[in-house]
């Protein structure tokens, strides 16, 4: 989970890591209320990088032009996101800016501290300057000493900065992050220094142990920030209404949210084609995408359930797959369900049943779809039994039911 | 690394759930010798002739060194019932939990090399070893003996190439899933390595995703150090970009942290599979058939 730039320095001002006095600005008429002394700096409270750029950071003078720059920034979507929230805060005149960031290597499986003298809204254009030290036993500060010198810091700026590196190091342990960035980091005429521009990511799966982190998200949540997405729970279902916690990402936007953590949820992934897909486990359900294109057919949508072993009362296996047939299944666009569910014989049975009530149900408010299911190790006949005169084609390997489903939907 | 049918193995998190519970009856029932079961508050009690105790250094007092565990806690209790695993001496981890904190993971990763301590996981069905041992929930529908070794990030997917090798007549000779999170306990490497090792295991199939850091690592890896004949299938070649898909990446946005972290790899992302030459089948019914044509070659 990112935490927006006001988030994130209230994380840094815990940890004392030096910001400048800034102000949450809710709505333009709070500016009437400044604490801080003009000139100020209005920043746009979005995930998205390049907000200087993109207009959304603006330097003011007096009220009058806060108030007027407010509301612009508040009506300028940056890569589809309005801010909420703006950050009024002081201005800066740094000599000189440099960039920082701890974050986890996954082939290391060690942290890594990151560092480079060319901070700013240039770093992705002078990479190779970057620095790296891996952390690789208990931290000590002196890892964050030798990135100084390989940034080719010197003098009293060693230290200094090397105790920024020590706190953002901390800050990254104590709360489980994926990412602490300071960038820039400006380092004023007097040796003086101060974090300009933070980014904080949050570690999805640790969110359970940090309350704090986790009310930030519910916040963002009901602040209606996720009002672009459109919600595709429309139908009279009573399961869908019933069922919590879903969430359509309306395209593959990098920043939008982790679907891997909340193991109650079911997240429909929409496409362009008319293949539906419901398959489990993440490799498997990429297996089945690239299969149904190698076919020359066109996935239109699909869900990922996961681990089977998530769904363990009674019946709670066969309530999510249909959940998940609904789910693809309500784009109209949708001619052919391929199911492609790999689990023990046991499993399966209890899918059979899904598919089975499914298509019932849908037979009876007169919308015909066709499904294809994929079984493995289960005995056809008493399959077929159960199935009887419902538009299902059995499939016992993938290439099989992914020939089925391309051909069916043509 | 002790695999063999004889090894003892413990279950840690035994009652936990009534998946664990499953699990380790599952595993019993494969021929696994599940010696005993951990679980806090229910000591004393057994489970099928499974004895329980509360904690890790009890069981092995009552039934001698004991060569496995496999972790199947809470994840935010993943970190502690490894690290009490290794303070009982034992050195083959498997954790099937997903989920966890990847600092947690760090912790434990530099625990276990300080212990020589081999760990797999965490969010993974363990290691088949097909109709003698089985540490964690591999199905065992889709496997049967042979002399292919399975190496996987994946775990449905590693049925599903199990499958097509069961299928095709090519058995196997162990199917290993090193875990889908995205900090794991071992590498492809390692396990590499180690098949490449392993007398009863006459050819590999990689099993990864397009792009992957650790799948390109492990491309390098084989050209340089790996004897036996090496097939990959890796998913993804069509699959949308973005998060939405893709192992619970790290999912890093800051684009300047990334690039310098994890390198900006080739636009080719099959690159280091072809430098290597390894075939990559396209689909996983390719997987026997460019097996069956390396075997021939040698």
């Amino acid at each position: 989970m990112d935490l927006l730039e006001y988030q994130a320095k209230s994380l840094f001002r815990q940890m004392a890591i030096p910001i400048l006095p800034s102000q949450r600005i809710d709505k333009p008429a709070d500016l009437k209320g400044l604490k801080i002394p003009y000139p100020v700096v209005l920043k746009s409270q979005v995930r998205a990088g390049g907000r200087g750029r993109a207009g959304g950071i603006k330097f003011v003078e007096n009220t009058i032009d806060a108030v007027a720059a407010a509301q612009t920034i508040f009506n300028l979507p940056i890569e589809n996101e309005y801010p909420q929230v703006l950050l009024a805060e002081a201005k800066y005149n740094a000599d000189q800016e440099l960039y920082l960031a701890v974050l986890l290597d996954p082939i290391a499986r060690r942290p890594v501290l990151l560092g480079s003298r060319q901070g700013g809204m240039d770093v992705e254009g002078s990479i190779d300057k970057m620095q790296q030290v891996a952390v690789d036993q208990e931290f000590s500060p002196f890892y964050a000493r030798r990135l100084m010198l390989k940034m080719g810091l010197q003098g009293d700026l060693i230290q200094s900065v090397s105790t920024i590196v020590e706190k953002m190091y901390r800050l990254f342990v104590e709360k489980d992050l994926d990412l602490v960035e300071i960038n820039p980091l400006g380092i004023s005429p007097t040796g003086e220094l101060m974090a300009l521009d933070g980014k904080v990511t949050a570690n999805d799966d640790a969110l359970g142990r940090h309350p704090d982190l986790a009310a930030l998200s519910g916040k963002r949540q009901s602040s209606g920030l996720a009002g672009d997405r459109r919600n595709p729970y429309v139908g009279d279902d009573r399961r869908n209404s019933n069922s919590k916690a879903q969430q359509s990402p309306s395209q593959f936007d990098p920043k939008s949210q982790s679907p891997i953590s909340n193991s109650e949820s079911l997240q429909l992934i929409e496409l362009d084609g008319n293949i539906g897909i419901l398959c489990n486990g993440v490799g498997l359900t990429m297996a089945t995408l690239d299969a149904v294109a190698h076919q020359g057919g066109k996935p239109a949508n699909f869900v990922n359930m996961g681990s089977l072993d998530r769904y363990d009362g009674a019946n709670a296996l066969r309530d999510r797959t249909e959940l998940g047939l609904e789910l693809v299944a309500q784009d109209k666009s949708v001619k052919v369900i391929l199911v492609n569910i790999l689990g023990s014989a046991s499993k399966s049975e209890e899918i059979t049943a899904a598919v089975a009530g499914y298509l019932e149900r849908k037979a009876r408010a007169n919308r015909h779809i066709q499904v294809v299911l994929r079984l493995v190790a289960i005995d056809a006949d008493a399959v077929k039994k159960r199935l009887g005169q419902l538009p299902v084609q059995l499939a016992s390997t993938l290439d099989e039911a992914v020939a089925q489903a391309v051909s069916g939907a043509k | 690394m002790n695999l063999t049918p004889e090894s003892k193995v413990l279950v840690q998190g035994i009652t936990e759930s009534p998946a664990s519970t499953r699990a380790a009856l599952m595993m019993k029932a494969y021929g696994t010798n599940v010696v005993a079961g951990v679980s806090p508050g229910r000591g004393g009690l057994d489970l099928e002739g499974i004895p329980i105790f509360d904690l890790v250094e009890e069981a092995v007092a009552a039934v001698g060194h004991i060569d496995t565990t496999v972790i199947l806690v809470d994840a935010y209790w993943v970190l502690d019932a490894a690290l009490e695993a290794i303070a009982a001496g034992i050195r083959q981890i498997a954790i099937v939990t997903e989920g966890v904190p990847p600092l947690d993971l760090v912790r434990l990763v530099r625990k276990a090399e300080a212990t020589e301590t081999l760990v797999i996981g965490p969010n993974s069905p363990g290691i088949i070893v097909p109709d003698k041992l089985l540490l964690g929930t591999h199905p065992k529908e889709f496997y049967t003996p042979g002399s292919i070794g399975v190496i996987s990030r994946s775990s449905t997917l590693t049925y599903e190439v199990a499958l097509e090798l069961t299928e095709a007549g090519l058995g196997q000779s162990m199917a290993v899933c090193i875990g889908c999170d995205a900090i794991v306990g071992s590498s492809f490497m390692q396990w590499l390595q180690l098949l490449d090792e392993d007398d009863s295991t006459e050819a590999m199939v990689l099993i990864g995703e397009v792009g992957g850091w650790s799948e390109q690592a492990a491309a390098s890896y084989i050209a340089s150090a790996i004897d036996k004949p090496v097939v990959a299938y890796l998913a993804g070649r069509y699959a949308p970009k973005g998060p939405s898909l893709g192992h619970a990446g790290i999912l890093i946005s800051s684009r300047a942290a990334a690039q310098k972290a994890f390198g900006v790899k080739a636009q080719n992302k099959m690159a280091a599979f072809e430098e290597a030459e390894i075939p990559v089948a396209t689909r996983p019914s390719e997987v026997p058939k460019l097996l069956k044509k390396l075997l021939k070659k040698k």
